[in-house]
């Protein structure tokens, strides 16, 4: 996806509630319509972060899996 | 064109259901609440603790410590292989949906696990039960501690999760550094994860098979023990979730999918103790009282309070943590280590002593229908659960009460 990222946030190894956590809090970082780029390994996170999404207006724009179980997702703040 | 890509036969598309997606976590309260039932109608219902100590228990005879010779050999206890088998259960899950990898976090991380399971070894032995004994299954029990246990539990809850969110701010480093994840079962490499999983599976029912002979509760709390696993790690079903998300990000998913397993019990287990199904040799009076511990009020205040704050810091209560274990999540082997080694250690040595000192007649068994009857209890149980419904659901709108 051709979009440009302000920031990414890695949370590798962590699992629930830390990714979570931390990307509540390095979304209030970011301005209006930049993108942050979150990787991680938790399956929970596949499930939770589009609903956070959802919930909290922000927007997923893309999420897929890289080599080595790592997930990525890039998420547009309102 | 990608509308090449071969449209799933039926069986296929059946296998997508349950390993494609995550499932809803009603669906999975729901299955789960039913299964309880089925555990209760054959013996006794779902406890998790319990069966985590007897596993400690095992662990110290082997090292021969603590004169241990009279602990019940894990093989033939029914609640040590009901955990196991959770495990196993969640294994498989993870296994036929590719989601199973050794995930290692940052060093932080495993010291909060070990502490956070050491925390709920210690809660589970004041509070006579965890988050399942004494919550998941204690309340639908109508049991008069489970509801102060669970009071306990909130207030732990909101105590670990200040800490965490006060830990991320003034030691970020805790929860970053290197981490490592194997074994993942990305892409077609990861294919030989569905293999292993059908195969961990066959062994599953036939290990079950190999009891059904001579003990025949054990066989089939082998199999449901497995189901609860797959069942968890499919719909990510999450008690410490259910208290904490309210108060954190403000979600109330995670909450109504416990609350669906809890309002399905209390009509399961109300009628079994009601009418007395499955009494077998015993009274009608020792059916009413399965589950109903003598914990009422302090042991039940202190213990749902000492786990709230466990479960949040290891990030899994006692199942929680257990069906993590199944998908490889090494913050939470730490924790069901601690959870193993502490235990025995509370119920020994740690516990009994405090008990003492705690006003004797606050400790006894507090089953609700003898004080209100049993449509008293269940309009009871129901308007708390239905108040926690409204209450979560409000704050989801509003975020009144959540961090994020």
């Amino acid at each position: 996806m051709n979009v440009e990222i302000k920031e990414t946030l890695d949370v590798k190894g962590l699992s629930c509630p830390m990714p979570m956590m931390k990307l509540a809090k390095a979304m209030k970082g970011l301005n209006s319509n930049e993108v942050l780029e979150m990787l991680g390994t938790d399956p929970g996170t596949k499930s939770d972060l589009p609903r956070w999404c959802n919930k909290s207006g922000n927007l997923l724009l893309d999420e897929s899996e890289l080599d080595g179980g790592v997930f990525r997702f890039l998420i547009q703040k309102n | 064109m990608s509308e090449h890509k071969k449209e799933p036969g039926v069986l296929g598309q059946l296998y997508g259901i349950f390993f494609a997606k995550h499932w809803p976590v009603w669906v999975g309260g729901i299955v789960l609440g039913t299964l309880n039932i089925l555990l209760f109608a054959i013996k006794s219902p779902w406890g998790a603790s319990g069966g985590i100590n007897n596993w400690g228990e095992n662990v110290y005879r082997l090292l021969g410590l603590f004169n241990l010779d009279n602990a019940k050999p894990l093989l033939t206890n029914n609640y040590g292989m009901l955990c196991l088998f959770l495990v196993i259960g969640s294994f498989i899950a993870a296994l036929l949906s590719k989601e199973f990898a050794f995930r290692v976090p940052p060093v932080g991380e495993l010291i909060k696990g070990f502490i956070g399971g050491s925390l709920m070894a210690l809660g589970a032995t004041f509070g006579i039960g965890c988050t399942i004994g004494a919550f998941f299954s204690g309340m639908p029990a109508l049991s008069g501690g489970a509801i102060i246990f669970t009071i306990g539990l909130f207030f732990g809850v909101i105590v670990a999760l200040k800490y965490l969110m006060w830990e991320m701010e003034k030691f970020p480093g805790f929860s970053t550094g290197k981490s490592y994840n194997f074994l993942s079962g990305t892409g077609k490499k990861g294919n030989w994860q569905k293999w292993l999983g059908w195969i961990v599976l066959i062994i599953t029912f036939f290990i079950a098979y190999q009891y059904s002979d001579k003990n025949k509760v054990l066989a089939w709390f082998i199999i449901i023990g497995m189901l609860m696993g797959l069942i968890s790690q499919r719909s990510r079903f999450c008690i410490v979730k259910a208290f904490r998300d309210p108060f954190m990000t403000g979600e109330a998913e995670g909450s109504v999918g416990v609350m669906a397993g809890l309002i399905i019990g209390l009509f399961g287990f109300t009628i079994i103790k009601y009418f007395g199904i499955g009494i077998g040799e015993a009274t009608i009076r020792s059916r009413e009282m399965t589950w109903v511990f003598s914990h009422f009020f302090f042991r039940a205040a202190i213990g749902g309070f000492i786990f709230g704050i466990g479960m949040t810091i290891a990030g899994g209560c006692a199942v929680g943590t257990l069906w993590r274990v199944g998908e490889g999540q090494v913050k939470l082997w730490a924790s069901a280590l601690g959870f193993i080694l502490i235990s025995p250690i509370s119920k020994m040595y740690i516990v009994p002593p405090v008990v003492n000192l705690l006003p004797k007649n606050w400790d006894f068994k507090s089953y609700m229908p003898d004080y209100i009857g049993y449509p008293g209890a269940f309009i009871l149980v129901t308007c708390i659960i239905l108040l926690w419904y409204v209450f979560v659901k409000w704050n989801e709108k509003t975020g009144r009460f959540s961090a994020y």
